[in-house]
């Protein structure tokens, strides 16, 4: 049981250590991420701003309090764009989906790994953004280890919701192969209602409602209001318990469609 | 000319033949877009709805400048997306050189080869802002005003044009000029917002720099009878002296091209 259990760590472990190296090979697109967020820092900061200049508290949130959550999340925003529309749309152009299923490992959790390993290197790629932020626009960090770690926990666990939620929607690759358009959507419907805009509190009732109807807030505005202190950490639990819901239906749900989906594809004879 | 518009006319038939072979990628192409701009202005909207004005500005008064960055865009990437593909899809694959055997100019082949579909949903957005903030504020459209817009937002376009043109002749360095596309393209972020609310270096920059500010908050400034001199004319000039400037930077860069090749 341990030694299958080590042999399977080590399986899907060398999978997530290939993602670095191809990241490497691709520098210049880091250097072009690290730009155009820089520049949605400058923007978001001049615009709240001026939304701010009447002096005051808008929805229970400061001026200070709704820019560092507005740093924060534009720091994670990339983290909550899909992958797997791309991913999916390549495999079935290519007619690489067959390889990916005759593997001797999960197709799924093989991508997981990946992606896990994306995470990690992303926060480790984004620091010297956090030390701008801090610098040039006045970001605050929480100095308490404990909010981290909250921080940490919901991220992984949003980061799984979303993983898997891409994973069900992908699916419609199988059917439409238009992978632009799809992915376009996502990110039109993500970028809002995950909360990277705009803080959630600012929103009037019914679009709240819509927001937490959606998966995207899990991986975005539960962390990201952990970590700048708009929510509590006796509120903690609480969002956990929040994300663990959705995380398990969404890889129920993720893995039920993958199977039907499958089924449907053609797959181009590359 | 006139042989050119026609041959454009042909490109277009071909073109859309082709889009019509998949008729739905052409619908989710072409709508899919508004999501992404539903988002920012959702975001507006939201944020506005508790504030009487941003910088002065009312909520529909910062629609109308969103609406003509959004037109300006829309015609940039209707008429001119090939720009963004240079690189990887014609200069890497060897596939530009078919395009300078031919008898007709090899930049307005390029921007010929595909009218993209994707602009649609942008255009429409940009559109509807303009009509929308416009009967909210109860702006009277005299013939003058009317064609001050066209003029505006076709220089917008032109600005936009150019400025992606200057970028994507890189590709002939560099294989690949999307990176340097993108960043210069992305400041148009900027212009969504009135630019009296940023720092003065910034709202210089997208004047006499990267002068998007000429495709949206000047000519909005005047269709919404605000005073900024001279700004409110000079659009069509710097998009005339920037197309005339990146038509230089592309015909140096095809000089420098020497195929891949393959």
């Amino acid at each position: 049981m341990m030694r299958r259990l080590r042999r399977t760590l080590a399986i899907y472990g060398s999978v997530a250590s290939m993602t670095p190296k191809t990241f490497l090979a691709y520098s210049i697109w880091v250097w072009v991420e690290f730009f155009l967020q820089i520049m949605a820092m400058i923007i978001f900061v001049y615009f709240w701003r001026a939304v701010y200049a009447g002096g005051g508290a808008l929805n229970g949130l400061s001026l200070r309090q709704t820019l560092n959550y507005i740093l924060l999340a534009q720091i994670i925003l990339p983290l909550a764009q899909t992958r797997a529309v791309f991913r999916f749309g390549f495999i079935i152009r290519e007619g690489q989906l067959i390889i990916e299923l005759l593997r001797p490992l999960d197709f799924q959790a093989a991508e997981y790994a990946d992606s896990i390993a994306r995470l990690g290197l992303y926060l480790l790629l984004k620091l010297p953004l956090v030390v701008i932020a801090w610098l040039f626009f006045g970001l605050q960090l929480p100095a308490n280890p404990a909010v981290w770690g909250a921080f940490a926990v919901a991220l992984v666990l949003g980061h799984a919701v979303l993983f898997f939620f891409d994973w069900a929607y992908a699916c419609l690759a199988f059917y439409t192969t238009e992978t632009w358009g799809l992915s376009v959507v996502r990110e039109g419907v993500a970028a809002f209602f995950s909360g990277a805009l705009v803080p959630l509190a600012f929103m009037p009732g019914w679009l709240q409602g819509v927001a937490n109807a959606l998966p995207f807030a899990q991986g975005l505005y539960v962390p990201i209001s952990i970590l700048s202190g708009i929510a509590p950490l006796s509120d903690v639990p609480r969002l956990w318990l929040v994300q663990i819901i959705w995380l398990v239906s969404m890889l129920a749900a993720s893995r039920l469609i993958f199977r039907v989906a499958v089924r449907t594809v053609t797959v181009q004879g590359g | 000319m006139i042989r050119y518009l026609s041959l454009y006319r042909e490109f277009l038939i071909q073109r859309f033949k082709i889009l019509m072979e998949y008729r739905v990628n052409f619908i989710i192409g072409s709508t899919s877009t508004i999501f992404v701009q539903a988002a920012g202005l959702l975001t507006i909207w939201v944020v506005m709805r508790q504030i009487p004005s941003l910088n002065g500005w009312s909520f529909d008064e910062v629609l109308m400048i969103y609406g003509l960055v959004t037109l300006a865009k829309s015609i940039n990437h209707m008429f001119a997306d090939n720009l963004w593909t240079i690189g990887w899809y014609y200069v890497r694959s060897g596939g530009f050189d078919r395009f300078l055997v031919r008898p007709i100019d090899p930049l307005f082949h390029l921007l010929a080869d595909r009218f993209c579909h994707d602009g649609i949903g942008n255009f429409l957005v940009g559109a509807a802002l303009v009509v929308k903030s416009s009967v909210s504020l109860g702006l009277v459209w005299t013939p003058l005003k009317v064609l001050y817009l066209v003029s505006a937002v076709l220089s917008g376009g032109a600005i936009f044009m150019a400025l992606n043109l200057i970028t994507a002749t890189s590709a002939f360095w560099l294989m690949e000029s999307i990176p340097v596309t993108q960043v210069i393209f992305n400041t148009h972020e900027f212009a969504k917002y009135p630019l009296s609310i940023y720092h003065k270096g910034i709202s210089l920059i997208l004047t006499w720099l990267i002068p998007y500010g000429f495709a949206s908050f000047y000519p909005a400034s005047y269709l919404l009878g605000r005073d900024v001199g001279a700004m409110a004319w000079l659009g069509p000039v710097v998009a005339a002296m920037l197309l005339a400037i990146s038509y230089r930077v592309w015909l140096v860069g095809l000089r420098h091209y020497s195929g891949t090749g393959s």
